[in-house]
């Protein structure tokens, strides 16, 4: 009776062969198990990207502009993700042909984008290095135009009138934004708070709802997170803590803001035509599934 | 899990035979009074718990594939050394068990047949084979397969592709009765046929003491599946404690006969022991998937020096009971027999592996990737 075990000394050339290889498998494994020098998860991939600064404004142009940052660059690292959201870049206008002045377009953004508008002849729009132009329309017309290229982009544009182009670019870092600066006026005052649930989906966070010293009431979010998805939207319902798409759905809600960002800290005025005080909590909604993604109870402060 | 009897030293051969081309070979069919058939049961009874009431993330399809594989290699291992066609019952077992506790991530309860993930629960039964029939060092198995093939399934393919069955069994109250019932049923129902009650007492005081104080003293965790911020107190306690996932490993993993101590004191030490590498180990975690893991290799680790533990207890109860017997010094001839087992590569392989799963167990708690995965945070909608 034979019987191949990792053996001994007197072991045949094929078998201390199997023997060697079996025990650098065996380190091999205990290397890899440890995440040596990342190798687990670059052998398998990882489900943490790089992590990289939050924004802190929807618009980009506004970091250059600062000269005290909100959250402080240690702080503002982070491998959260958020649903692709697109930040301002800058806003450029012209009358006939010219050479834009470059704008910059962050590395770690997925595509930047020029929603262009144009009053007669045609409007042509190049960057350096890329065959395909960005916009070739007609005018008057207005559209949007998409370029992958990053870095300093100077922008060639052919005009035959007046032109303007609002360029974002599309990231997916979360957004941390301060507080409003109505928020911490004297006369407003935090009506509703309440920390968020999930209910489909994982969602955390805290909201709070102001009524702001104008009458206006707005919502922020803080450290909030909702798995990501496109068209998300924050509706007030009357329940006190939906626990189902399907309760949620059994219920009126009224719409209280889009939520293009799914992570940070974000800011939204409410519809006016919307009173907060009348409803108990906030849903976090997908239209396009029909789910309730997660939600959270609203009470007095 | 629990395997009274080995493959490798097959009952004797049955008066049933098949002939191949002139050759005649020995059939040995499954028995009745085999007992891995009673464990089987227990397993294939929480696997259906599980399909219906229990929202297991494990398919049908993940199940039978991972039980065909390792019934498959156990029995072409077999008949290479027996030359006798056996049903191979610790295979099959081996594989039911990884599918018990092993999950894709990904992997949609309900979704009777996907395959998703099916190479990681390939790879978990042919680590667990290979273990078993090439680690013998002292001319058995030394660690318990399917134990083996789940630990390192955890630790080298890691969370961001499989995770193990979560500690809360919920949210079915009617489920998780029926499962505790089975399990504990199904408990004195085989550690009572293989004597190893008092070992998996010694392990569930042990641990349960343990845990509870470090409940007292504030540990928590984190879980994909719990709303609300960490699991702290005496919900920490009873999720790791009295789970009933870890019922199913001290009752059918580290209570398995041919890895586990022989002797009934040291089955007791042995028990205790497994708590405390499991304590020790869970003490440095703040994930599910940490806290899971240091508890399966904890027994990794324990059935590494199961002859060590087995030796030190024969001596100890020996110099008890003869209290002149002398301490044997330590010769240089024994010196030199140590040094020639290191050098035997099932020795040195055991070595490793009782050193680096507990190493890189420890090295999770503070993994990223598995603290934004057990937050839920990665941007999937089942990352486990």
């Amino acid at each position: 009776m034979t019987h191949t075990t990792l053996s001994g000394p007197a072991a045949s050339n094929a078998q201390r062969l199997l023997s060697v290889v079996g025990v650098l498998a065996v380190v091999a494994s205990g290397a890899v198990g440890g995440n040596l020098l990342g190798s687990r998860e670059r052998l398998w991939g990882s489900e943490s990207p790089v992590a990289r600064p939050a924004a802190g404004s929807r618009d980009a142009s506004t970091d250059v502009a600062s000269p005290t940052p909100t959250v402080p660059p240690s702080q503002a690292q982070t491998v959260l993700r958020s649903q692709p959201w697109w930040r301002g870049v800058t806003k450029l206008e012209g009358n006939g042909s010219t050479s834009a002045a470059p704008f910059t377009v962050a590395d770690d953004s997925l595509q930047w984008r020029a929603r262009w508008t144009c009053e007669t002849g045609r409007l042509l729009v190049r960057v350096p290095n890329q065959t395909r132009p960005v916009v070739d329309a007609a005018c008057p017309g207005a559209s949007t135009g998409y370029s992958v290229r990053k870095g300093a982009v100077g922008v060639a544009i052919t005009a035959d009138g007046p032109w303007s182009m609002v360029i974002d670019q599309q990231v997916d870092v979360p957004l941390r934004e301060p507080p409003l600066p109505v928020m911490t006026e004297p006369g407003t005052r935090t009506i509703l708070t309440g920390s968020l649930y999930r209910i489909d989906q994982v969602g955390t966070g805290t909201i709070n709802v102001y009524r702001l010293a104008d009458g206006r009431t707005a919502l922020r979010l803080d450290e909030f997170f909702v798995t990501a998805n496109i068209d998300l939207e924050l509706r007030f319902s009357p329940l006190e803590a939906p626990r189902s798409t399907q309760e949620y759905m059994n219920s009126p809600s009224v719409w209280a803001a889009p939520l293009d960002v799914t992570t940070g800290s974000l800011n939204f005025i409410i519809p006016p035509e919307v009173d907060p005080s009348r409803y108990r909590s906030v849903v976090v909604w997908c239209p396009i599934i029909d789910s309730a993604y997660a939600a959270a109870t609203l009470k007095q402060p | 899990m629990t395997a009274p009897t080995s493959t490798t030293a097959p009952a004797p051969p049955r008066p049933h035979h098949i002939t191949v081309r002139g050759q005649e070979f020995p059939v040995v069919l499954p028995n009745k009074r085999d007992p891995r058939l009673k464990l089987s049961a227990i397993v294939i009874s929480i696997h259906v718990l599980g399909q219906t009431l229990l929202d297991f993330k494990v398919s049908i399809a993940q199940i039978l594939i991972t039980m065909a594989v390792c019934g498959l290699i156990e029995g072409v291992i077999t008949f290479r050394n027996t030359r006798v066609l056996a049903w191979p019952a610790s295979g099959v077992l081996t594989g039911s068990s990884i599918a018990l506790i092993l999950r894709a991530s990904g992997t949609v309860h309900g979704d009777y047949w996907s395959l998703n993930g099916i190479q990681f629960f390939v790879l978990a039964g042919v680590v667990s084979l290979l273990s078993k029939h090439l680690i013998r060092p002292t001319g058995r198995h030394l660690f318990n397969p399917s134990n083996i093939g789940i630990v390192w399934c955890l630790l080298v393919v890691g969370p961001n592709h499989v995770f193990a069955q979560y500690l809360w069994w919920g949210p079915s109250i009617l489920g998780q009765v029926l499962a505790y019932a089975v399990i504990v049923f199904g408990a004195f129902w085989v550690l009572r046929a293989v004597k190893m009650i008092p070992m998996a007492l010694s392990f569930m005081i042990t641990f349960a003491v343990l845990i509870g104080l470090f409940a007292i003293g504030g540990r928590e965790f984190i879980a994909i599946w719990h709303e609300g911020g960490p699991i702290r107190g005496i919900e920490y306690w009873v999720n790791v404690a009295l789970s009933a996932e870890v019922l199913v490993f001290v009752f059918f993993m580290i209570s398995d006969p041919q890895t586990a101590a022989k002797a009934p004191k040291a089955r007791v030490v042995y028990g205790a022991a497994v708590a405390a590498v499991a304590a020790a180990l869970v003490y440095f975690q703040q994930t599910e998937f940490g806290i899971k893991v240091s508890i399966l290799s904890s027994l990794t680790v324990v059935t590494a020096a199961v002859p060590l533990l087995e030796s030190a207890v024969r001596r100890w109860v020996q110099r008890g009971e003869v209290a002149d017997i002398p301490e044997s010094p330590r010769s240089p001839r024994r010196r030199d027999s140590v040094v020639a087992a290191l050098r035997r590569p099932a020795v040195a392989a055991a070595l490793i592996i009782a050193v680096a799963a507990p190493i890189d167990t420890v090295l999770l708690h503070d993994n990223k990737q598995v603290i934004l995965i057990e937050r839920g945070q990665v941007g999937k909608a089942n990352a486990q």
